[in-house]
């Protein structure tokens, strides 16, 4: 990363993190922790509510992330070029389906699931692609630049992801609930300075027990549970572990009136699924969540799906079919639920891959794919389709639109908030119309 | 009076950091023992295995039978976790948990796994080059970085690029150095049988021999010249001791440390053994015993758990907890490894390792049986009673307040089964607090 030292986003732009700082040095790789002050467990509760009541339509942005880069050139085919095309993948070329009003031609896995998928979402205008997005000079090691997309800064240092640094500008104090990762482990992108946020696998079991205790005992243990997670001091690791034991604590009491009961599950959806997709679940999981009013304003989602196709590429029309079986199910749990003015989505990966084959599959490249989904994304294709005739000096697509560009427009259209708060130099890279 | 000086700077609290950072934690019998022997000794044995009084958990049983790694579910997970929990040598373990995680290879059938996990302990301590020799030919790999049929006509840069990135060098290359050794890596197959078992193979006429230029030089390189030459790079070094360093210590690695362990890599052929030598003895690593400063991961957390209860392998429950908490061996999230820190606690793995503390309530070692506990302890009795059930750990005194608190509360309560009670409740918190979470 060496090469972005010099642009290094994190100079200077960035009020400074002390705390997080502090508590990251002796855990690793300093490593960002979710952090906020004290509070008394009862003012939780009523945070949440408070923050559901003010704002019970308030815009909440989903961010799906489709790991190992997604190649452009078979999800979203050139049409217009598919001579050039064809020659750079001969073994790999798909017969693009074609998108009305455009010269493109999408992966025909993308029509798979309700109302055809992704392409029927298109169709009906609930969808935006945002070809050739990147950013210049591209690194194309992964964990560089899911770095970057997570941070929304180029740079090699820790720190907060986008969306965590959103919530600490935007967000409440009180309610972890607000910022959630669907699945075991807290999202880089969604990592805060002192905003607190959660992580979810399953609202359903997110409670607690003690084996052989009830009652009294059972009560006063967590009790006592609580309070060593809120014991201030002791070093980063010591800290992180309480405020962990601390926010698992609060969420737990959060989502216990969820829980199934006498057969009944709150959470339960009018939509199906696609079976055995533990993505499918997630965004089914999270659709619910949302209907509730546990004050949810951001959310994470990461596809199970491997998209680094280096010797494999055929298996795009199973990785993109369950995408789009996926995330057409969700689109249409959530106006099943009533939610879908509310909530956009955009799905992202962390880079291209390069437009010449190398005969079963393709190797890292400049110039992806990504997308606006939902009843608020404005429908069409927003960014210029890369010139297959005109790759860069590495034989890579050109850039054609900066993924910052998209965060701040994203930050200004749909959660209604300044983007300079959190994109440093959020003016330096335009906006897209990316929300009606 | 200078023996009295001694004994104070190597104390049980130093045996316990020493044995959960370079293994799963220490028995009371064990931390008892070595530091009476001193932190010489401690760290001889450490680095070199041999008698010692390790835990004498009874051999692995799910269900009644023996462990099949190769062929049950999960089972290859218990395998290696109960390794850990009855190693005479526990830092061989830790590190061939290192090198899984350094080396991340997933999704590949559970023969080949613990083919490459075998490479791993084989060559833990030894030469690097040696292990990163037998990774680059290693099946596993080179199905999972598609370097097996990366051939003369379209070599896939995939394992070119990681073997610089992530596996030597993390920087101080080129994107042009990183198609250059794609070019110089090509030659291997992998040829499957009609049984689906798959044979890998070195085949020249498969293998670019024309000229290229990697890392400033030029010539018909093949893959070994690759690797020697990653080896050879000055970035190699400072990039390997760092790494380890960040595994055993965490806090950041002072300049003239770094120097000093690249000295004793470079003077000693490339070898780990001496660095994780100096590593073990450096005080950084002691810092701060009343208030650890590492996260555990959750292998190491249960492992650990289990290893310091005196309590072997007797289910598979662990399984998919180790799923759910966020590190299931042999399944690592990508070629960059687990992320290692306070990441391991989202409110979501906290909840699990709740958990895990209900299942290791249901074993024979740390459970309470009904009316197994006199109701005449009191509170403090009670606390140790608890702690001893659960290996001994270390608490902070706030901790240590809360706890008697809640034995007092407890105890105080008047139905029969209140000590049994109490103790349930004690000995979870000992192992699901936030305390055991840290080393």
């Amino acid at each position: 990363m060496n090469a972005h030292r010099a642009c290094d986003d994190f100079h200077g732009s960035m009020r400074p993190l002390t705390r997080r700082q502090v508590l990251g040095l002796g855990v690793g790789g300093g490593l960002a922790l979710y952090l906020s002050r004290a509070m008394p467990i009862q003012r939780v509760f009523e945070a949440a509510a408070a923050d559901a009541a003010s704002n019970p339509n308030g815009p909440v942005l989903v961010s799906v992330f489709l790991p190992g880069g997604v190649d452009l050139l078979d999800t979203l085919v050139p049409l217009h070029d598919y001579g050039r095309y064809a020659d750079l993948r001969p073994n790999l070329k798909v017969q693009g389906v074609p998108l009305a009003g455009t010269s493109l031609g999408l992966h025909p896995s993308l029509s798979r699931g309700a109302g055809g998928g992704v392409k029927g979402l298109y169709e009906r205008g609930k969808i935006g692609f945002l070809p050739g997005i990147d950013y210049s000079n591209p690194d194309l090691s992964h964990f560089h630049s899911r770095h970057f997309w997570e941070t929304g800064l180029i740079t090699d240092r820790s720190a907060p992801g986008w969306l965590g640094r959103w919530l600490d500008r935007a967000g409440g104090r009180d309610n972890p609930l607000q910022g959630v990762s669907m699945g075991y482990g807290l999202s880089p992108v969604m990592r805060s300075g002192h905003a607190p946020v959660a992580a979810v696998a399953s609202p359903g079991d997110a409670g607690f027990w003690i084996r052989g205790a009830w009652g009294d005992a059972f009560d006063d243990a967590m009790a006592a549970y609580a309070r060593m997670g809120r014991v201030h001091g002791g070093g980063g690791a010591l800290a992180a572990s309480r405020e962990a034991a601390r926010l698992a604590k609060l969420v737990a009491d959060r989502l216990t009136p969820y829980a199934e009961h006498d057969g009944v599950d709150p959470l339960a959806s009018s939509v199906a699924y696609p079976d055995d997709s533990d993505f499918g679940e997630r965004l089914r999981y999270l659709a619910a969540m949302i209907s509730k009013p546990l004050g949810i304003r951001v959310a994470d989602v990461e596809a199970d799906a491997d998209f680094d196709t280096h010797d494999n590429q055929k298996e795009l029309t199973t990785l993109l079919g369950e995408v789009s079986e996926c995330l057409s199910a969700f689109q249409a749990d959530l106006e099943a639920r009533g939610l879908s003015n509310r909530v956009l989505t955009f799905v992202w990966s962390e880079f291209g891959r390069r437009p010449e084959e190398n005969d079963t599959g393709t190797d890292h490249g400049a110039g992806g794919l990504a997308w606006v989904q939902g009843d608020r994304a404005l429908g069409g294709v927003h960014s210029d389709y890369p010139d297959l005739n005109r790759l860069d000096r590495d034989d890579n697509l050109q850039v054609t639109v900066d993924f910052r560009r998209v965060y701040s427009s994203l930050l200004e259209q749909h959660l209604g908030t300044e983007a300079g708060g959190v994109i440093p130099r959020a003016g330096s890279f335009g906006r897209v119309q990316l929300v009606r | 009076v200078p023996r009295r000086r001694a004994h104070r700077s190597w104390t049980e609290a130093h045996v316990r950091r020493a044995f959960w950072r370079a293994g799963f934690g220490a028995t009371p019998r064990e931390a008892r023992h070595w530091a009476r022997r001193g932190k010489a000794a401690t760290i001889r044995w450490l680095l070199n295995g041999g008698p010692s009084p390790v835990p004498r958990s009874k051999a692995p049983r799910v269900d009644g039978h023996r462990l099949d790694p190769e062929n049950e579910w999960g089972h290859d997970v218990l395998w290696w976790l109960d390794r850990m929990i009855r190693s005479r040598h526990p830092l061989q373990e830790k590190l061939t948990l290192f090198w899984h995680d350094h080396f991340a290879t997933s999704e590949q059938d559970t023969p080949l796994m613990l083919a490459q996990n075998r490479t791993f302990r084989r060559h833990a301590l030894g030469r690097f080059p040696a292990l990163l020799a037998a990774v680059t030919r290693d099946p596993a790999m080179l199905l999972f970085l598609s370097l097996a049929n990366s051939d003369k006509e379209a070599p896939n840069e995939n394992y070119a690029r990681e073997l610089m990135e992530l596996f030597t060098l993390g920087h101080g290359y080129s994107e042009r150095d990183i198609r250059q050794a794609a070019r110089a890596l090509t030659g291997f197959r992998a040829d499957w049988h009609d049984d689906g078992s798959v044979k890998t193979s070195y085949d020249r006429e498969w293998h670019d021999a024309g000229v290229k230029r990697v890392l400033g030089k030029v010539g018909h390189l093949d893959w070994r010249d690759v690797l020697d030459l990653c080896v050879r790079h000055p970035a190699h070094a400072p990039f390997m001791v760092g790494k380890l360093w960040d595994f055993f210590v965490g806090s950041p690695l002072p300049r003239s440390t770094r120097a000093r362990l690249v000295r004793a890599y470079r003077g000693s052929g490339l070898r780990i053994k001496p660095v994780v030598g100096a590593i073990l003895a450096h005080p950084a690593l002691y810092r701060n015993l009343d208030a650890p400063t590492m996260v555990k991961s959750p292998v190491v957390y249960v492992a650990g758990s289990l290893r310091t209860a005196g309590q072997g392998i007797d289910r598979d429950s662990w399984t998919w907890m180790l799923q759910a908490m966020g590190q299931y061996p042999f399944q690592p999230p990508s070629v960059a490894g687990w992320d290692w820190g306070a990441a391991w606690l989202s409110s979501n793995s906290m909840r699990v390792r709740f958990d895990f503390a209900n299942y290791m309530l249901d074993t024979p070692r740390v459970g309470v049986k009904d009316g197994s506990t006199p109701n005449k302890l009191s509170p403090r009795q009670a606390v140790a009673r608890a702690r001893s059930a659960v290996g001994d750990p270390w608490t902070s005194a706030s901790t240590d307040r809360h706890l008697l608190r809640l034995a007092q509360r407890v105890l105080a309560q008047d139905f029969d089964e209140r000590g049994d009670m109490c103790q349930r409740v004690l000995r979870h918190l000992l192992i699901s607090g936030p305390d055991a979470q840290v080393h």
